[in-house]
């Protein structure tokens, strides 16, 4: 595997160094092209208190193509799928926009990044969009008990 | 599938409708609707793309025509379109092959088409397909610098553009990027270098480029490589280039345009990657864009390495491209086809002798009349051993000149057509071995073919104009400018010292005492 090299580079970086408030480890060991990533909800952010699994899946053409991220925890966000797959896909996650240059670390950071501030211009739930944009104390309220009664235990 | 794509014409009109029936069909674009992903234009309009998705995953409720979609289904279909990407099918780098190819392709399109398609393997012979899928810019110019270095066959210059490639890391540092990062694309791009450069003097005639243009992550590593030392050249050098931007910030444009893995080069970047990859290894880049503006040709554009001194480079190394809108192919004049190595001068001898075992030759034999070479190797032939050169050294002191004869289209039409046979002269001809020569002026052909090689070169004719007609009809004829009803009428001088040169002296000085 020509890229095999690179993420190994990328995650022994990333396991030295992780993004603040994140656990990086591979989800299992044979397999270098899908890491789990532990994220404790940002203090700044309505997910305080919450610990979110993270799947990062890295296609065999990486790093030519983004990897995937998605939240195996479920999280109510605009920016991450209501659904089973809970896939976070924006800003340089899409594949016209990711550049092969990019770290994977970066892609992580972004996810936290978008706990703190959600994105509701560029969300994959509208419904919450308009809700976090209308309606920010409800959201807030669903937000919080969702973290608590989903990503409560580390 | 039952509902067929219907593209609207007029977005890919510069394509040909009869692309089916024609060489595309071997590069295993096999169905229709494949054939019109494909070769359309990667940057379709957004209301395409969004039909075809459509067509791909088809909402639900979609009961009839007049529906209104729900915001939600909007939203997906945006989402699907903006993710959507056309199928691209065919090799990553095609073989090279005649570009008569293309002309059949646009056989039944647009006549602007036809008539620039009919021109253009004139002038380039051959081609070679880019896949379709978003980087076919980069690649095709990628393939062109990797396969001019390997044409001119120096293993020198191969270590030289490595060491210049390598010397550019501290621009890519300089504005950013991670060298733990872009080293695996550098070293991929160095590696195949080295590859290539052990090649030359072997008898691998591209394949390694080949191979290694059609393995995909290779391929996009050294494209990302260039995107990336694209960027870096353009942001060290922002007072060159951010006139070009329309006001846009450099970095923000290279990090929009230049950077993203799915990126297809723009003007901006050929003109820039040209400045740094292809200048100053002392290539040039020709582009030629097929498209619907008026005219018969496709329509060139030139970017030519400079020396230090500013002044263009002779005939340097050129790297082609043939742009179709959103779509760029690689091009080839036939003298880059047939590459002559520098050992082949012996060669070619023996080919001009042995026409029959010259099958470069008899697989392009409808473009015979462009090849250079031929009339080269014909000469170096020399079959009898004539020093041409020599013979009009021996008429230097007769005053005589048949330069009217030469120019005079009455004479040509009567005497010309079948000139071995029907000149007057034959039967001196055969005793006398200088007249064959002159006998024997160029044939009015088109181009520089000869049947045979016993034949003169066409430029021979110069030479010729300076022998003299010496036959006893031509002798007396006014075409003669020793007769007196010749305009250019002037006597002949005897000259003592002809008399021992040539053969025919005594019939000179003969008609020199007329």
């Amino acid at each position: 595997m020509a890229n095999r090299k690179r993420i190994v580079k990328e995650l022994s970086d990333v396991t030295r160094s992780p993004p603040p408030g994140t656990r990086v480890q591979l989800l299992d060991e044979s397999d270098v092209h899908i890491w789990e990533v532990l994220m404790d909800g940002p203090p700044e952010s309505v997910y305080v208190g919450g610990h979110f699994k993270i799947k990062v899946t890295l296609p065999t053409d990486y790093p030519f193509k983004p990897p995937l991220l998605s939240f195996t925890t479920k999280i109510y966000h605009p920016n991450v799928s209501n659904d089973d797959k809970g896939s976070m896909c924006l800003g340089m996650l899409r594949s016209d926009e990711w550049k092969p240059a990019n770290r994977i670390s970066a892609a992580i950071e972004m996810a936290r990044n978008l706990l703190i501030a959600p994105n509701a211009d560029d969300a994959v739930e509208v419904s919450i969009a308009d809700q976090f944009k209308n309606d920010r104390a409800e959201f807030e309220k669903i937000a919080k008990d969702w973290t608590k009664r989903y990503a409560g235990k580390a | 599938m039952s509902r067929q794509v219907v593209l609207p014409s007029n977005s890919y009109s510069y394509l040909p409708s009869s692309l089916h029936e024609h060489s595309l069909a071997s590069l295993s674009y096999r169905t229709p609707q494949q054939q019109q992903l494909t070769l359309r234009s990667p940057e379709l309009p957004a209301s395409i793309n969004f039909a075809t998705s459509q067509t791909h995953h088809p909402s639900p409720n979609n009961s009839g025509m007049g529906y209104v979609q729900s915001e939600e289904e909007l939203a997906e279909l945006e989402k699907l379109s903006n993710e959507y990407r056309p199928v691209a099918t065919g090799p990553l780098v095609g073989e090279r092959q005649p570009s008569n190819n293309i002309t059949a392709e646009y056989a039944n399109a647009d006549p602007v088409y036809r008539a620039k398609t009919a021109a253009l393997p004139q002038k380039y012979s051959h081609y070679r397909t880019c896949r379709g899928d978003g980087h076919c810019g980069w690649r095709a110019i990628a393939f062109g610098y990797f396969e001019n270095l390997a044409r001119v066959g120096d293993a020198l210059k191969f270590q030289e553009e490595e060491t210049r490639l390598r010397s550019m890391g501290n621009i890519l540092n300089a504005v950013g990027f991670d060298e733990e990062l872009y080293e695996d694309f550098a070293g991929d791009t160095y590696d195949l270098l080295r590859k290539i450069a052990a090649t030359i003097g072997t008898s691998d005639d591209g394949t390694v480029l080949f191979s290694s243009f059609n393995d995909e992550p290779l391929s996009l590593s050294i494209i990302t490589y260039l995107k990336l030392l694209t960027s870096a050249w353009m942001q060290t050098r922002p007072d060159e280039y951010q006139p070009f931007l329309l006001g846009d910030d450099i970095r923000e444009y290279c990090s929009r345009n230049i950077e993203p893995a799915v990126c297809e080069i723009d003007h901006v970047g050929v003109s820039v990657l040209a400045d740094v990859l292809l200048k100053p290894a002392g290539f040039a880049l020709e582009i030629l864009y097929l498209d619907r503006s008026p005219g018969t040709e496709v329509t060139p554009h030139c970017m030519d390495p400079l020396d230090v001194n500013g002044i263009p480079f002779q005939n340097p190394p050129t790297i082609r491209l043939l742009y179709r809108p959103g779509h760029y192919d690689l091009l080839y004049k036939l003298e880059e086809v047939l590459a002559i190595p520098s050992h082949s001068l012996g060669t070619s001898v023996y080919l001009a002798h042995d026409a029959e075992d010259y099958t470069p030759i008899s697989r392009y034999e409808d473009v015979l009349s462009v090849i250079p070479g031929m009339s080269l190797a014909a000469s170096a032939s020399n079959p009898m051993g004539w020093n041409y050169g020599a013979l009009p050294l021996d008429y230097n002191s007769t005053p005589i000149s048949a330069a009217p004869i030469a120019t005079d289209p009455s004479y040509q039409s009567v005497h010309m057509p079948n000139p071995v046979h029907d000149f007057p002269s034959h039967h001196l001809a055969m005793e006398q071995p200088v007249n064959v020569v002159s006998s024997t002026i160029p044939i009015d052909r088109p181009g520089p073919f000869r049947p045979s090689a016993w034949e003169l070169k066409t430029d021979f004719s110069n030479l010729n104009q300076a022998i003299p007609f010496q036959t006893s009809i031509f002798r007396n004829s006014h075409y003669n400018t020793a007769h007196f009803l010749n305009p250019d009428f002037q006597p002949e001088e005897w000259s003592p010292d002809s008399e021992y040169v040539t053969t025919n002296n005594k019939q000179r000085s003969k008609s020199s005492s007329q």
